[in-house]
């Protein structure tokens, strides 16, 4: 018996190992029942690893997965409460799109009569109805994808696996099926743990994002969170366009600490990590909290929250516009601002100062 | 043809082509020839008769040895071609792919004389052994068991066309796309299942190719068989023994047509209804709209 209080996947202690090398380093994870979580991170990071031995594709060289409170570890992937979207060729090439929906009504036994209403429902809902005579070969790719979501959804399970389902579809498509995805999951309810290594098809989708790389789980947190306030560096630098910068901790008063980066003193709120005098931190701070300016002198302002550069370059993206400021030690910063009046702007190698908000730079210690 | 070729090397090559094959039809269209004629092999006068055709059912040696030829094929393709298949699924699977493709064309490299000798040495052997066990524990059960016998042709047989099989099963198998097999896991079928709805009808084509592959195999094979079949024979063991010694019996030439007519008519209509299909479903394509962009 499955328990529908416990969450929906608990996973604990999990490893998984190729030969010499680790796909999976020690993975604890919980998601919730009727959550929409993403597995997002770099290629090879262990994402798909992670997903695929959930839903029983891979067995964990250690460790435990459980679903709904139930070990699972020793079922194989027909004997799970899961069902999987794959990245692409995963439709049955030689049925239809109605026999390709029906085909696990059919393997668990259902009369004809009532597979065919379930089919019907599973392909309204996905948009497809009009296709049902048709192959996967006469469809597009998102098409072939909606085939798929349905012929998962029609299975009534309570865990459906997205294994980069938007990754062979071109950008406009991607976007107007992430919402379609986001509005699907919440009008059936069930969990979906989604991988991709898009971090904007995470965020549009996501209740909850795990960030996962080099076999590690970094961090796990709501989308917004994980934009706004990354606890680690590497999700800083993963996630949206964060300045990362260097520098080595001068002293330590409360819960504030001056950091020395590239010549200037900042002052950083320590988020109650424990910092000593002469450490070596990391920072980082997004590049749409950074404001530029013209410098009237070389010398670094002692505020705390600005630093000194010389502008380097500006790179146009039509929405925004990104200025590329080199500081003294050599480091780039990027200040990305939502307006494209060049006419203000300073000249190559000109001083300027990047300045912002205290609570906008976060400290990492590595 | 290539638009910018020039006509008259695209007239040579079908020449070409022509040439090749009636090369390698000539002597089975003689052999034809020769079967409808009542005067038999090597006579001055052409006289047309189906005589001998209508004798063929008369020679019991003969269809003695169609009928374990037949018998031989069956059993071998029942075995070999699902033992093909399975290795073929295991190759798509195994880490060390080179190594699974050197252990199952390794037969095909050795001559067939020796394998068969090698075979026929090992047999005796076990025979030896098998006998001497049976004495040791007081019955005379294993004595039969590697005496030269149909059940030693089967295995010299298999040993033969399992490479052939896997290399015409693999070529089929290497458009599948296991992700297939894992969404109809994912949908609740086992892997039997999977194997059966998904995989099967998709490398059909293939594994009746290998069948079909096998069974001519078994017709042609002469070495092996002879070595390893003990007490009965084959069509072509009697074909080349008469061959050899009397010279071929007009029943012999009739039987060989005869083969040869439904190998090509069922060749030649196997590759027809492919053409056919191939056709239709072209057209079908054609007619049908472009794929709805979403």
């Amino acid at each position: 018996m499955t328990d529908q209080t416990a969450p929906a996947v608990e996973v604990r202690n999990l490893s998984k190992s190729y030969g010499d090398f680790v796909a999976l380093k020690d993975v604890n994870l919980t998601i919730a029942a009727g959550e929409y979580f993403v597995l997002l991170g770099p290629s090879g990071g262990g994402k798909t690893t992670l997903l695929r031995t959930i839903g029983g594709f891979q067995r964990p060289t250690s460790g435990e997965i459980l679903l709904h409170g139930k070990s699972v570890g020793h079922l194989p992937p027909d004997k799970r409460p899961t069902t999987m979207v794959f990245q692409a060729y995963a439709l049955f090439p030689h049925m239809t799109v109605l026999q390709n929906v029906g085909y696990g009504l059919k393997v668990a036994g259902l009369p004809k009569a009532q597979i065919a209403e379930k089919v019907d429902q599973a392909l309204e809902q996905v948009g497809l109805k009009q296709f049902e005579k048709r192959k996967p070969h006469e469809l597009s790719g998102g098409q072939q994808q909606r085939v798929q979501l349905a012929r998962a959804i029609v299975l009534d399970r309570d865990i459906l696996l997205l294994d980069e389902p938007l990754a062979a579809l071109d950008a406009q498509l991607r976007k107007d099926m992430c919402l379609e995805l986001k509005h699907l999951q919440e009008k059936v309810g069930i969990t979906f743990i989604h991988v991709t290594h898009n971090q904007e098809e995470a965020m549009t989708v996501a209740d909850r994002i795990a960030l996962i790389a080099t076999g590690d789980l970094v961090e796990v947190g709501r989308a917004r969170d994980i934009y706004r306030a990354p606890e680690k560096s590497f999700t800083a630098g993963f996630v949206g366009e964060n300045n990362i910068l260097k520098g080595k901790a001068l002293e330590v008063n409360g819960t504030a600490a001056t950091v020395d980066v590239a010549g200037s003193k900042l002052r950083i709120d320590t988020r109650g990590l424990l910092v000593q005098a002469g450490q070596e931190l990391i920072l980082s701070i997004r590049s749409e909290c950074v404001a530029l300016e013209h410098a009237e002198g070389a010398e670094p302002p002692a505020d705390g929250m600005s630093i000194m550069g010389s502008y380097d370059e500006s790179v146009y993206l039509g929405l925004t516009t990104s200025h590329l400021v080199r500081l003294p030690d050599g480091t780039e910063m990027i200040s990305r601002v939502i307006a494209d009046a060049d006419e203000t702007l300073p000249q190559n190698g000109a001083p300027v100062r990047l300045h912002w908000k205290p609570s906008d730079i976060r400290m990492h210690i590595q | 043809m290539n638009e910018y070729e020039n006509p008259w090397l695209h007239r040579l090559k079908w020449t070409y082509l022509l040439i090749v094959v009636l090369t390698l039809m000539i002597p089975v269209l003689y052999v034809m020839y020769i079967s409808f004629n009542a005067n038999g092999f090597g006579a001055n006068e052409y006289v047309f008769t189906l005589e001998w055709y209508g004798l063929i059912l008369s020679d019991e040696i003969l269809i003695g040895a169609l009928r374990w030829t037949m018998t031989l094929a069956v059993v071998v393709t029942v075995i070999a071609v699902p033992m093909a298949l399975l290795a073929a699924k295991y190759y798509k699977t195994a880490d060390n792919k080179l190594f699974v493709v050197f252990l199952l064309l390794a037969p095909l490299f050795v001559p067939p004389d020796i394998l068969g000798s090698a075979l026929l040495v090992s047999f005796k052997n076990l025979n030896a052994v098998f006998i001497w066990v049976g004495n040791g524990l007081g019955t005379s059960m294993f004595d039969s068991w590697f005496r030269l016998s149909f059940m030693t042709a089967t295995i010299g047989l298999i040993i033969y066309t399992i490479p052939y099989s896997f290399v015409v099963i693999l070529i089929t198998m290497g458009r599948y796309r296991n992700e297939q097999t894992e969404a109809a896991r994912a949908c609740g079928a086992n892997g039997w299942r999977a194997f059966w709805d998904i995989e099967f009808p998709q490398i059909r084509a293939g594994v009746f190719s290998a069948c079909a592959f096998t069974v001519i195999l078994v017709f042609n094979e002469y070495t092996r068989t002879s070595l390893l079949k003990g007490g009965f024979d084959t069509f072509t063991t009697v074909l080349i023994s008469q061959m050899l010694n009397t010279g071929m019996s007009a029943q012999s030439y009739a039987m060989s047509a005869l083969i040869s007519f439904v190998a090509i008519a069922v060749i030649g209509s196997i590759i027809l209804i492919t053409l056919i299909r191939a056709e239709t479903l072209a057209r079908i394509a054609r007619g049908k709209p472009e794929p709805a962009t979403s």
